[in-house]
């Protein structure tokens, strides 16, 4: 819609106004030596030079535990729809294609009520990369820069930070940066060289084929050495799905309140690296060996959700699996090169 | 219907975890409102012989012990294991990688030889009577606690984590203490505490026993990644998960 440029300073007392004046705002800060999303006190703890946070800005539209319904043995079920007004400040491109996948996905085949009645309430103030981190690998997957879904964005050019506003809930945003004059065809230029740049620099892991050929690669390889050379060191322990942004597998519990006669429904995070993911009724686990899940995880990424979304290859190149996998096997990159030294994709 | 008689009882441990019901405070209320508790010597002094639901806390150390645990099995309908002492043997079992006679030299010098002081190997309760039900922790965690008596009033069967603890760490944001080059027992520890030790800091010291299935095929490779071995990750071990 429109493309301003602010001075740092005014853009900290945009902040310090959003703070102020909006119901609630998320933005990354630090924690310890890394970064997180959370409620954001002030506008010097922001931190839009982060290299990555620990987790995705996920947690936010799809918290770890949302209640879906309160019930009553025997009797009536209320479904509960708890969005609440939020600003998520700093997301990446990254994350921000990563929300634009569940966007998708939970609003085809079952319409998500409780996602979607969240997700509209959030306004998403993304910013371009500054920092890369050590294992980002957008760049291979064209997620270095994105080009919607967000309300703004906010890229950094050294002395400024020019602002583009996307959609209304973004434009109403700009009431609260007074100083901002639209962006002149240098500072134009200039965000255009970050993004360049980006494209180029966010690659610390570079995948060898384009990401569109990963459907027809893994096709070509189910029984692949790759999954039980690499699987053998996996522990099983979720932390390459509980980091992912792309991940949105749940469970769905029932928890019942002393009462012994109302509860709630809730659903958590779940993950297909955890023994018992695939475990069903009568105790049947249809993926019982690590190396059945581990590659799992790489065709979801690589070819199951592509086929739900367009193509779209559901791994957005954000390195946190890499960092979190103590068995240091988690690396799709590794993974899908590997498959390419001997495989003919035509 | 009548409220199922519930009996709480302590062998080789601290009462931690029985502290760690009382500590629910007013959810204790609700707890006495669903069933009727007939023997529980810390908070109580009533005994009973009838029960439906045992609750045993601690393991097993002394010849006399077991005894007592067939009598209750017998007696209990439902039998439940209450944090690492009972449900794995936890750091009673330390005993275990001594000679007996040396460990009560040690602990209690010229009166090691009393009568009242023999001391067999030590186990967990599952070990010496079938269990239906544990609940691990060191302490157990008073929200898995009332979860799992829920379950069971309710004829749900309980489950539990079987999933390691990184699970719950990386929900809380935490960086793995193997990136700062420490090692953690985390990705071999079953969950459902809520990873309180990594997150202040701490490693995972193993008090809830293993997933039962530990990947621990892939421990030298990995502990080798990261500058450690294997006798490093055995020896935190011992605390909680000695044989």
């Amino acid at each position: 819609m429109s493309v301003n440029t602010v001075s740092k300073d005014q853009f900290k007392q945009f902040v310090a106004a959003l703070i102020a004046s909006e119901p609630s705002v998320v933005g990354v800060q630090a924690k310890g030596d890394r970064f997180v999303f959370d409620d954001l006190k002030s506008a010097d703890a922001l931190r839009l030079d982060y290299d990555v946070s620990i987790l995705s800005p996920r947690k936010y539209v799809m918290p770890q535990k949302e209640t879906l319904l309160k019930f009553e043995v025997g009797g009536d079920c209320q479904s509960v729809q708890d969005g609440k007004p939020l600003i998520l400040l700093g997301v990446h491109p990254y994350d921000m294609a990563a929300i634009n996948q569940m966007d998708e996905l939970f609003s085809q085949d079952e319409y998500d009520t409780h996602y979607m009645c969240r997700r509209r309430q959030i306004t998403i103030i993304a910013c371009d990369v500054v920092s890369p981190s050590k294992n980002v690998f957008a760049s291979s997957m064209g997620t270095a820069t994105v080009q919607h879904g967000y309300d703004m964005l906010l890229t950094d050019v050294g002395e400024s930070i020019i602002v583009e506003v996307r959609t209304d809930k973004g434009r109403v945003l700009m009431n609260h940066m007074p100083a901002a004059r639209p962006a002149s065809e240098d500072d134009l230029a200039k965000r255009s060289a970050v993004w360049e740049k980006n494209q180029h620099v966010l690659n610390k892991h570079v995948l060898e084929c384009k990401p569109s050929y990963l459907p027809k690669l893994l096709e070509k390889n189910y029984d692949h050495p790759v999954w039980e050379e690499k699987a053998r060191l996996c522990y099983s322990c979720g932390s390459c799905n509980q980091v992912c942004p792309t991940c949105y597998c749940f469970d769905v519990q029932d928890v019942v309140n002393w009462d012994m006669k109302t509860g709630s429904r809730v659903r958590v995070w779940d993950g297909c690296l955890l023994e018992n993911f695939a475990t069903v009724a009568g105790d049947h686990n249809f993926r019982k060996n690590r190396s059945s899940r581990f590659r799992h995880r790489l065709y979801r990424k690589g070819k199951y959700v592509p086929g739900k979304i367009g193509g779209q290859i559901a791994c957005v190149g954000c390195g946190r699996c890499i960092t979190a996998c103590t068995a240091d096997i988690a690396n799709p990159v590794n993974v899908y090169n590997q498959l390419m030294e001997r495989t003919d994709i035509g | 219907m009548s409220k199922p008689r519930v009996a709480i009882f302590d062998f080789a441990c601290c009462e931690g975890c029985q502290l760690q019901i009382v500590n629910l405070e007013e959810e204790i209320i609700d707890l006495i409102g669903v069933v009727d508790v007939v023997e529980w010597r810390e908070a109580m002094s009533e005994q009973s012989h009838e029960y439906d639901i045992a609750i045993i806390e601690g393991s097993i150390t002394r010849p006399e012990d077991e005894h007592r645990l067939q009598i209750i099995r017998s007696r209990a309908k439902v039998l439940i294991a209450l944090g690492a002492c009972a449900a794995i043997g936890g750091v009673n079992k330390m005993k275990n990688n001594f000679d007996f006679n040396e460990v009560k030299r040690c602990v209690y010098g010229k009166d090691a030889e009393m009568p009242h002081l023999a001391t067999t190997t030590t186990r967990a309760v599952h070990e010496v009577v079938p269990v239906d039900f544990t609940i691990p922790g060191c302490p157990i965690n008073g929200e898995e606690f009332a979860r799992v008596v829920r379950e069971l009033l309710l004829g749900k069967t309980p489950t539990i984590p079987d999933y390691p603890v990184c699970v719950e760490c990386k929900a809380k944001e935490n960086v793995c203490r193997y990136e700062y080059g420490e090692i953690c027992l985390g990705p071999i520890i079953r969950a459902g505490c809520g990873a309180p030790c990594p997150t202040a800091g701490w490693r995972c010291f193993g008090c809830r026993g293993f997933v039962d299935n530990p990947n621990v095929d892939a421990a030298k490779e990995v502990m080798e990644k990261y500058k450690l071995t294997v006798d490093d990750l055995k020896q935190k071990m011992v605390l909680f998960n000695s044989k």
